[in-house]
C-alpha cells in the first residue's frame, strides 16, 4: 500500500523520466536522507583526518591558523620508525589474533552452553554474562589490575600461600605476563557480546535438521560441526569481523595498567604509542596520518574476510 | 583507542568550526555582550583547596567591590585541562584568566596564547617578592608569563614509628639514608624501607642533582640532556641501588606512581619516601591512625646539605584574549599577593608564590610544615623551561628509564644514555 503510494507519488513527481531511469533513481533518491546524515557526520570528519594528515599540525598551528602542507612526511616517518616495526606491530597484531580466537572461542562455548539450559538458568547465567559486559573498560581494567598487583594482589597471595612463589613478582612489567593479563581482561569484556549474538543464532538452527543428524549416529561434535557452524557462518562472520576492529584498536586496557602508558616500551601497541607519539606531543597531523593508516589497514581485513566467507558461500 | 585518539581531532575541527563562526560574528569575545565593566572568567583547577567554594566566593565580592566587575570562576579537572585548554586555544575560547600548571605555561607561551605579565608586574612593583623557581618556570623567551600562585615541594617523608622501633635517625647524607634503610629492613623484614617508584619522574631528579648533576641544559638554542653525565650517574646508581642491590624497596614498586606510594606509606608499610609538601593531609585522610606518626626532612644531598627537588605548582596566566587586560591582572595581583594569597596557602597546604609571605611560614615550628619550608627555600629547583618539556613528560622518558632500571632490563648506564638521547631530541623538538 505504502509502496504503491511512493511509487505513484514518484511518478507524478518524474513524469519525464523512463520507467527504467526511474528504477535506478528511486532507491538513491529514497537513500539521500540517511547519505546526507552519514555524509556530515562520518565522511566530512574522515575528509578533515586524511587533510590533517598531510600538514605538520600543531598547537601553533592551531593558534595561528597558518597552514604547513607536507605532504606524504607523516606517513614516511611513522613507516620508517624502527619501534612500530620491532615493537608496536607485533604486540598489536599478535594481540588481536590471540584475543579473536580467544573471545569468539570461549563466546561459542558459553553461548552452546546457553542454549541447552532451561528457561531459568539461561536468564540466571546471561544477567551474569551481561554485568561482565556492562561493566565499563576503565573499572573492569582496575579490578585486573588489582587482582594482579605485586603487593597486595589476590594472585601473588594464592600463589606464594600455595608455596608456588617466594617472594612476590610484578606481572606489570614483563611483556609476556603484561598481555597475558590485558588477554584475560579483554576476552572477559568481550566474550559476553560473542555469546549472546551466537546465542541467538543457534536458537534459530531448526531442530529437525539436528535430530535427523542424530539420527544418523552423528555425535554432538559432528552436529555442532558439520550443522551449527555452517549454519552460522554470517553470524560468525559479524562477530569475528567486529571483534577484530576492536580488539585492533584496544587502548585503556593498555593505557591503564601499571607500566602501559608509555613507561615501558616493550609493551607498546598500536593505540598507546599513537596516542603517546602524536597527541602527547601535540603532533595532531602525525596523529591523524596513523588514524588513517589504521583505518586501511581494517578495511583491508575486513575486505578480504567478508570476501572469504562471500566466496565460500557461493561454492 | 579511536575514543582518545580521535577525540581531540574531533574537539579541534569543532573548535575550528567554533572559531569561524565566532571570527565571522565580529570578534565578540566569548564574555558577549555585558556591559562596560563586564565579567571576568577564570579557570580554576579542582581539588587544590577542600574549601575552594568558599574562597572563590570571598574573592569574587572583594573583586566587584574593587573593580565592579563580575567574577566568574569555573573549576576544571586537572585530567582534563590541557586538553580543554588546548582546544580553547584552538577555538580562542579561552579563558580571561586561568590556573596553569608550572610546565604548561613555557608550553601556551611558547604557542601565542599567553600575554607578558613584564610591564604589569613593574607596574604593580612586586618584581622582586616572587619566589625565584617559580618566576624561572613561567618565563619564556625572557618575558614573564606565569605569575608565581603556589607550589609545593618534595621532600623525605619517614615513619617516625618505624624509626624508633629500629632505632635509626633520620638522614642527612647518602650513606645515613642507606644505613637507616638497613636497619629499617632489619626490624621490619616484610616492609618497604625506603619507596624507589619507577613511575614518579619528580622523585627521581633530586637525587640526580645532589651527586652534581643535571636533568638538561640550555646553551644557546639547544638543550642537553645531562641525565647521563658521570654525576647524575652516580646518583642514579644509589637511588636505584636501594632497590636493586639493597632491596629495600620492593618488586611492586618498579610501576608505582606517587600515588602509590602515599597509598603505600598511609597504610604503614613504607619507612621513607619522596613525597609532597601537600600529601601529610592525605596521608591522615586516608588513614587516621597514622596522625602524629611521620614527619619529613629535606632530602640530604650527597655529603650533607640539601639536595634541590622540583618545585611543583600553579602560576596564574593571562590569556591573549583577554579584552581587559588591566582589569585581568588586578585580579591576579589580589589572588597571588597578600590576603588571599595567604589564605589559600593556609587553606590548600601550599606554599605561597610571594616571597614575604613565605617568610611568616619560615617560622613554623610544626614538623609537617618546616622541613618542606626550609627544602623549598633553601633547595628548590624548576624542570627545565623549555615549552617541549611537557613533550619529554608525556613521552615519560624518565620513567620509562627508571623501570628498566628498577626491573632489571637495562643497567644504568644504559638506561641514562638512552634516556638523555631521548630527552635531548626530544626537547629541541627534532624526533
Amino acid at each position: 500500500m505504502t509502496q504503491q503510494l511512493t511509487e505513484t507519488r514518484l511518478r507524478k513527481t518524474l513524469p519525464r523520466l523512463s520507467r527504467a531511469r526511474a528504477a535506478t533513481v528511486r532507491p538513491w533518491l529514497l537513500l539521500a536522507p540517511a547519505l546526507a546524515v552519514l555524509a556530515v557526520l562520518l565522511l566530512w570528519p574522515l575528509v578533515r583526518v586524511f587533510l590533517f594528515s598531510l600538514q605538520d599540525y600543531g598547537l601553533r598551528e592551531i593558534t595561528t591558523g597558518e597552514l604547513s602542507w607536507i605532504g606524504l612526511e607523516n606517513y614516511a616517518e611513522i613507516l620508517a620508525s624502527p619501534e612500530l616495526w620491532t615493537v608496536v606491530l607485533p604486540n598489536t597484531v599478535g594481540f588481536a589474533v590471540l584475543s579473536v580466537v580467544g573471545t569468539v572461542a570461549f563466546g561459542t562455548g558459553v553461548a552452546v552452553l546457553l542454549a541447552s539450559l532451561g528457561t531459568f538458568w539461561r536468564t540466571v547465567t546471561s544477567s551474569a554474562i551481561m554485568a561482565a559486559w556492562a561493566m565499563p573498560a576503565v573499572t573492569g581494567t582496575y579490578v585486573w589490575v588489582w587482582i594482579f598487583d605485586a603487593d597486595r594482589g589476590v594472585f601473588n597471595d594464592v600463589l606464594m600461600g600455595l608455596g608456588l612463589l617466594d617472594d612476590p613478582t610484578n606481572w606489570f612489567t614483563d611483556r609476556w605476563s603484561f598481555y597475558a593479563i590485558v588477554l584475560l581482561n579483554v576476552i572477559h569484556h568481550g566474550f559476553p557480546f560473542v555469546a549472546v549474538t551466537v546465542l541467538a543464532g543457534l536458537l534459530g538452527v531448526p531442530k529437525e535438521m539436528l535430530e535427523a543428524a542424530e539420527m544418523d549416529g552423528a555425535g554432538a561434535f559432528r552436529r555442532f560441526f558439520s550443522i551449527i557452524v555452517p549454519q552460522l557462518r554470517q553470524v560468525f562472520a559479524v562477530v569475528i569481523i567486529l571483534s577484530t576492529i576492536w580488539d585492533f584498536k584496544v587502548f585503556a586496557q593498555v593505557y591503564l595498567m601499571p607500566g602501559g602508558a608509555g613507561s615501558n616500551r616493550s609493551v607498546l601497541n598500536l593505540g598507546v604509542w599513537s596516542y603517546v607519539e602524536s597527541f602527547g606531543q601535540n603532533r595532531y597531523g602525525f596523529g591523524s596520518a596513523i588514524a588513517v593508516l589504521l583505518t586501511l589497514l581494517l578495511l583491508a581485513i575486513t575486505a578480504v574476510y567478508v570476501r572469504a566467507v562471500l566466496a565460500e558461500e557461493e561454492r | 583507542m579511536t575514543r582518545a585518539m580521535r577525540r581531540p581531532i574531533a574537539a579541534a575541527t569543532g573548535a575550528l568550526l567554533l572559531a569561524a563562526t565566532t571570527a565571522a560574528c565580529g570578534g565578540g569575545g566569548d564574555g558577549g555582550d555585558s556591559e562596560g565593566d563586564g565579567t571576568l572568567d577564570v579557570w580554576i583547577m579542582q581539588g587544590t583547596n577542600p574549601d575552594a567554594d568558599g574562597f572563590f566566593a570571598d574573592v569574587s565580592t572583594a573583586f566587584e567591590e574593587e573593580t565592579g566587575a563580575t567574577l566568574n570562576v569555573e573549576f576544571v579537572e586537572w585530567g582534563d585541562a590541557h586538553d580543554r585548554f588546548v582546544t580553547s586555544i584552538a577555538g580562542g575560547t579561552t579563558p580571561d584568566v586561568a590556573e596553569t600548571g608550572t610546565t604548561w605555561t613555557p608550553e601556551f607561551a611558547d604557542a601565542g596564547a599567553l600575554a607578558s605579565l613584564d610591564e604589569h608586574v613593574e607596574g604593580a612593583g612586586i618584581g622582586d617578592d616572587l619566589v625565584e623557581g617559580l618566576v624561572e618556570a613561567g618565563t619564556y623567551d625572557e618575558q614573564l608569563y606565569g605569575m608565581p600562585w603556589y607550589a609545593g615541594v618534595r621532600s623525605l617523608v619517614y615513619n617516625t614509628e618505624m624509626f624508633e622501633k629500629a632505632g635509626v635517625e633520620p638522614p642527612t647524607t647518602w650513606e645515613e639514608l642507606e644505613e637507616a634503610a638497613a636497619g629499617l629492613k632489619e626490624e621490619y623484614p616484610d616492609k618497604i624501607a625506603v619507596a624507589v617508584p619507577g613511575d614518579a619522574e619528580f622523585t627521581v631528579y633530586p637525587w640526580v642533582w645532589g651527586a652534581g648533576g643535571e636533568v638538561a641544559t640550555l646553551e644557546g638554542d639547544t638543550w642537553t640532556s645531562g641525565l647521563d653525565s658521570p654525576e647524575s650517574q652516580e646518583g642514579l646508581e644509589f637511588w636505584t641501588g636501594l632497590a636493586t642491590e639493597g632491596g629495600y624497596s620492593s618488586t611492586g614498586a618498579t610501576t608505582w606512581r606517587e600515588t602509590d606510594v602515599l597509598d603505600a606509606f598511609a597504610a604503614g608499610d613504607v619507612g621513607m619516601a619522596v613525597m609532597g609538601s601537600w600529601t601529610p593531609g592525605a596521608i591522615v585522610d586516608a588513614n587516621a591512625d597514622m596522625e602524629g606518626k611521620f614527619a619529613a626532612v629535606p632530602i640530604p644531598g650527597q655529603d650533607g646539605g640539601i639536595a634541590p627537588s622540583v618545585l611543583g605548582g600553579s602560576h596564574l596566566s593571562m590569556f591573549e584574549t583577554a579584552e581587559d587586560k588591566d582589569l585581568a591582572f588586578t585580579f591576579i595581583e589580589m589572588m597571588t599577593t597578600g590576603e588571599f594569597a595567604q589564605q589559600w596557602s593556609e587553606q590548600s597546604g601550599y606554599f605561597p608564590g610571594q616571597v614575604s609571605l613565605l617568610d611568616e611560614t619560615l617560622e613554623s615550628t610544626d614538623p609537617l610544615v618546616a622541613p618542606f619550608a626550609r627544602q623549598f627555600v633553601e633547595g628548590g629547583a624548576s624542570v627545565p623551561a623549555a615549552p617541549t618539556y611537557g613533550n619529554v613528560q608525556a613521552k615519560l622518558t624518565t620513567s620509562t628509564m627508571m623501570q628498566s632500571i628498577l626491573s632489571g632490563d637495562a643497567t644504568v648506564a644504559e638506561a641514562s644514555k638512552a634516556a638523555a638521547e631521548e630527552m635531548t631530541s626530544v626537547l629541541n623538538g627534532s624526533e
